[in-house]
């Protein structure tokens, strides 16, 4: 995926993009770079990641959602979190 | 802290307390000399609801907040550390089961352990792995019949597990963290109780060794790859909940122990509570008791909250009372003087289990590690 473009989703990429940089010691996070490879956060943000998605949009993980892809980077986290709330994604 | 509570949390610390001033207190150092916990208090325990606080009412449980939760721990705290071990696992891996069981693992073993009929151990730790989950060597690997796994490996530290009926167990299938339940009876599980330790005397640690256990596909919980970045996590969380408020408890018991004896024993014309240098004692004891009661208050509204604050919020008061309880154990043996320093007084129990708080759940010194990170990690927010 590489763009999103609605404005509900737009929202969304703000949102966790601030939660991330509020969390970890970096000047700007790419709208793919990947979160876990890169280092850029340890597993232990894996649940706080999720918590902040769950909290935030009003969304439960579940189960069959365990997939690193659905969180492996800012684009994948919103596009997971636009899906979870029937949000269309571009 | 109780002006933070509302009308029902305060009636059910009230409750708490009567309980364990009834059933837990005056049996405490027994229990702590024969290194068990009588079946009986147990069985108390989980007529009361107390081994299934937080569990949902559909499932059995009393479906109290998490700051009810924290005060139970906190009143079992304050008569043994080792009993509220029971509680502590029993909280570990009912609310990891609770968030990722399936809906047929909930329904099958959610009701016995939320009615106490049942109690769970959560086998993560191993000899060679503590706090570094990550180097776990229990292995899993994929048996020839219809989606079986086959576990190999061994637990140590497994706090209940000598009572234990269900093991939350962690290990991995190749690269890919895995957990599953493993009933007490099953071929190839052995338990082999841990006695003699320095605090926790009573909290039934054992060794668990796993010798071509088979595990059915029922019985693994979660997805395959998520075991410890996800699962674990859940039950570590209740576990530190439990731990840093039993913690505050212990905190509790070495002030009000020493209070009492400072103000009622004599040296001549005076009391010890007369005594400058033992006021300053005790005066510290009651600063870091209200801290305390401030970050476990603080901890358990935000695990209520669901906030991901939550996670560094717990770390910090697991990591403050478990400390501050060191402090107030070696304090109130002090006061106590020679007294202080025999069995039959219980400051002499709080003094050695004060010292395993700093141990379960994550070691002081990880924690520092890990809250370190988090608050550099925070420091781009002073940049905005």
């Amino acid at each position: 995926m590489t763009s999103v473009t609605t404005a509900a989703e737009s929202g969304i990429k703000e949102a966790v993009k601030r939660f991330i940089l509020s969390s970890v010691n970096i000047p700007d996070l790419g709208d793919d770079d990947n979160l876990f490879e890169t280092g850029i956060v340890n597993s232990l943000f894996a649940v706080q990641l999720m918590t902040f998605v769950e909290k935030t949009f009003a969304i439960e993980v579940e189960m069959d959602d365990l997939d690193i892809e659905n969180f492996k980077s800012l684009n994948a986290t919103v596009a997971f979190v636009s899906r979870k709330n029937g949000h269309r994604v571009a | 802290m109780q002006h933070f509570l509302n009308d029902r949390q305060k009636a059910r610390f009230s409750e708490f307390r009567d309980f364990v001033s009834l059933n837990v207190q005056p049996f405490a150092e027994k229990w702590d000399r024969e290194q068990k916990i009588p079946d009986a208090v147990v069985s108390k325990l989980a007529k009361s609801g107390y081994l299934g606080p937080s569990l949902p009412t559909e499932y059995g449980g009393q479906g109290w907040d998490v700051v009810t939760f924290g005060l139970l721990n906190e009143a079992l705290g304050r008569g043994s550390s080792s009993l509220t071990g029971v509680l502590t696992v029993q909280s570990m891996v009912s609310m990891a089961l609770l968030r990722w069981g399936t809906e047929d693992q909930k329904r099958k073993w959610l009701p016995p352990l939320a009615r106490g009929e049942i109690i769970g151990a959560f086998a993560l730790t191993e000899p060679g792995a503590g706090s570094a989950i990550q180097s776990l060597v229990t292995g899993f690997r994929q048996s020839s019949k219809n989606g079986s796994l086959i576990l190999n490996g061994s637990k140590r530290w497994i706090t209940c597990a000598q009572r234990a009926e269900v093991f939350l167990v962690f290990g991995k299938l190749e690269q890919d963290s895995v957990a599953c339940l493993v009933p007490k009876g099953t071929p190839g599980l052995q338990v082999e109780p841990i006695h003699d330790l320095m605090g926790f005397r009573s909290a039934g640690l054992a060794q668990v060794t796993f010798s071509n256990v088979e595990v059915p596909p029922a019985n693994i919980v979660g997805k395959p790859g998520f075991a410890l970045s996800h699962i674990a996590p859940v039950g570590l969380q209740y576990g530190r909940i439990s731990t840093a408020c039993s913690g505050l408890g212990l905190l509790r018991g070495c002030f009000e122990e020493s209070i009492s004896y400072a103000a009622e024993r004599k040296i001549a014309a005076r009391t010890v509570g007369d005594i400058g240098m033992i006021r300053s004692l005790i005066a510290r004891m009651g600063i870091d008791l209200e801290a305390g009661s401030f970050l476990c208050h603080n901890a358990c509204r935000s695990e209520q909250d669901h906030v991901p604050e939550a996670f560094e919020k717990t770390l910090s008061a697991k990591h403050f009372t478990s400390r501050a309880a060191v402090r107030a154990a070696s304090d109130a043996v002090q006061i106590r003087g020679a007294s202080g320093c025999h069995e039959s007084s219980p400051v002499s129990r709080y003094y050695r289990d004060a010292k395993i708080m700093e141990i379960i759940e994550g070691t002081t010194q990880v924690h520092e590690d890990i809250l370190g990170k988090i608050f550099v990690g925070q420091a781009s927010k002073l940049r905005r």
